[in-house]
């Protein structure tokens, strides 16, 4: 009990020290606003520009959940068809590691010329998908592969189809890999729309990466900070809902004592 | 039942043959033999899982019958509850949902497990899950059961209380079996007829009647030794070589 107490506590208190030691260095030490604000000056700007930054974090979460959305249905589905035949596979996996490792910043001029600099939004939707598509996609096939032998022998016992297969077995077996690659997707997904938004810039909608561009041409460093942390809450919200969702339908996976 | 005619399987390197061998209907034959003797190998034979590379395997009146196989873990999804796992070879053949799940309910009760219908294979302990994975074999009116090596992981007192049932379900249904097993004692104890196998490659060595009373007193009756020393010195004699 007093342990589980501690592993709450000690990170919070840790976390208080460091704002207060923060707060104090920057006034005891006259660091300026524009180099690094005192926390509270961060807290007044998010007070302040709250409607602007809200609105950012909404955009934001949009695409990234959109992209999130759109890149694990594609991986899932693109893995299922590597499962149904080899080839398919041999020919589209060199495809897919080609997209993985080539860093996003290089490709956005291209994908913003293809959709037109007027749909910059398509185009980091786009180069969101393109970063989280990965991770799900080599996690799914992994788990479709790993599959227990016996368990692939009981379902050719019983001849089972292709379709039963996949619907009975694979895919449910293949479900906390899933979830394993999807829970590294949405940070990467969140990565890809700040950075995309980043290179292409925003179109009509300001996400938060416009945000902390905007407050840096300004030097309003404690809005830039404000834009920082709200990016990093939604990373963490973001993340603990993935987690959730992952022990709410792991509840009954329980590989190791079965 | 079975029969198997010049049977050869080769992977990289020769796994088995020849193996030449008939499996009588209804009978429960056991197959002993040291690790990689291809005890597996024959099973898997057997269930038509994987083809020899040549020979041929024949069932009786030339129609392949119902198989159950009973692996050496309980091969249970995890996701399933215990009845869903028993319904599904069922659902797998498409048959009859009502009438499968009356035979699914029947054969749990038979292993001991009513209740447990709907927990989850990890609520379960190592023998129940194996109760489970018997269950869902017999719930297909198997006239052949493979079991590999099925009571290896259990321990003594669950083994000795799952052999007993076994020998009762056998007993009571027409059914031939087929038992892969490192264990004397409970290849005697479990069997009408025992196989010891020699390794690389697998081949028949001995193949031994065992017409002795099935009784757990036995293991205390002079016959009954006489029989686990004879196949023990066989497979000593194995691995000495």
């Amino acid at each position: 009990m007093i342990k589980r107490f501690l592993s709450f506590l000690a990170p919070f208190f840790t976390f208080i020290l460091l704002l207060c030691s923060w707060e104090l260095l920057v006034s005891f030490q006259n660091i300026p606003k524009y180099i690094l604000p005192a926390p509270t000056d961060i807290f007044s700007s998010i007070l302040l520009n709250y409607e602007d930054l809200l609105l950012s974090t909404f955009i934001t979460f949009r695409i990234t959940i959109l992209a999130f959305l759109v890149a694990s249905f594609l991986a899932i589905f693109i893995a299922i068809l590597f499962s149904q035949s080899k080839i398919i596979e041999l020919s589209l996996y060199p495809i897919a590691v080609i997209f993985q490792v080539t860093p996003v910043v290089a490709i956005a001029p291209l994908i913003l010329i293809w959709v037109g600099l007027d749909n910059a939004e398509y185009a980091i939707l786009i180069l969101a998908i393109i970063v989280a598509f990965f991770p799900v996609l080599a996690n799914t096939n992994l788990g479709i592969r790993s599959v227990e032998k016996n368990l692939s022998e009981l379902f050719s016992l019983y001849e089972a189809t292709r379709f039963k297969r996949l619907f009975k077995l694979q895919l449910p077996y293949a479900l906390p890999f899933i979830l394993t690659g999807m829970k590294t997707s949405i940070g990467l997904a969140l990565i890809g729309a700040v950075v995309a938004e980043f290179v292409a810039g925003s179109g009509t909608s300001t996400g938060l990466a416009w945000r902390i561009i905007e407050a840096g041409n300004r030097l309003d460093v404690p809005k830039l900070f404000a834009a920082l942390i709200l990016l990093v809450v939604l990373g963490i919200i973001l993340f603990l809902l993935m987690s959730l969702i992952e022990k709410l339908l792991l509840r009954r996976w329980d590989f190791d004592k079965n | 039942m079975l029969k198997f005619n010049k049977i050869y399987k080769q992977y990289d390197t020769p796994i088995l043959g020849p193996i030449n061998l008939e499996i009588e209907k209804d009978s429960f034959v056991s197959i002993l033999g040291s690790s990689g003797a291809g005890k597996s190998t024959l099973l898997r034979l057997a269930s038509n899982l994987i083809q020899p590379t040549s020979g041929s395997i024949e069932y009786l009146s030339n129609k392949k019958p119902n198989i159950g196989f009973v692996f050496q873990d309980p091969t249970l999804l995890p996701w399933r509850s215990v009845i869903d796992n028993v319904l599904l070879p069922a659902e797998l053949t498409s048959k009859n949902a009502k009438l499968s799940k009356e035979k699914a309910f029947f054969w749990l009760s038979k292993v001991g497990l009513e209740g447990k219908e709907n927990s989850l294979p990890n609520q379960l302990s190592g023998g129940q899950k194996m109760r489970v994975s018997i269950a869902r074999a017999m719930a297909q009116d198997c006239s052949l059961l493979l079991m590999d090596e099925p009571f290896a992981a259990l321990d003594e007192v669950s083994r000795n209380k799952l052999e007993d049932d076994l020998l009762d379900i056998w007993e009571k249904n027409k059914l031939t079996v087929l038992f892969v097993t490192h264990s004397v004692t409970e290849a005697v104890y479990l069997s009408q007829r025992v196989l010891v196998m020699s390794s690389s490659p697998g081949k028949i060595l001995d193949d031994v009647i065992v017409t002795e009373k099935k009784s757990r007193d036995d293991s205390q009756n002079h016959e009954f030794f006489l029989k686990i020393n004879h196949l023990t010195n066989i497979l000593k004699k194995e691995s000495d070589e």
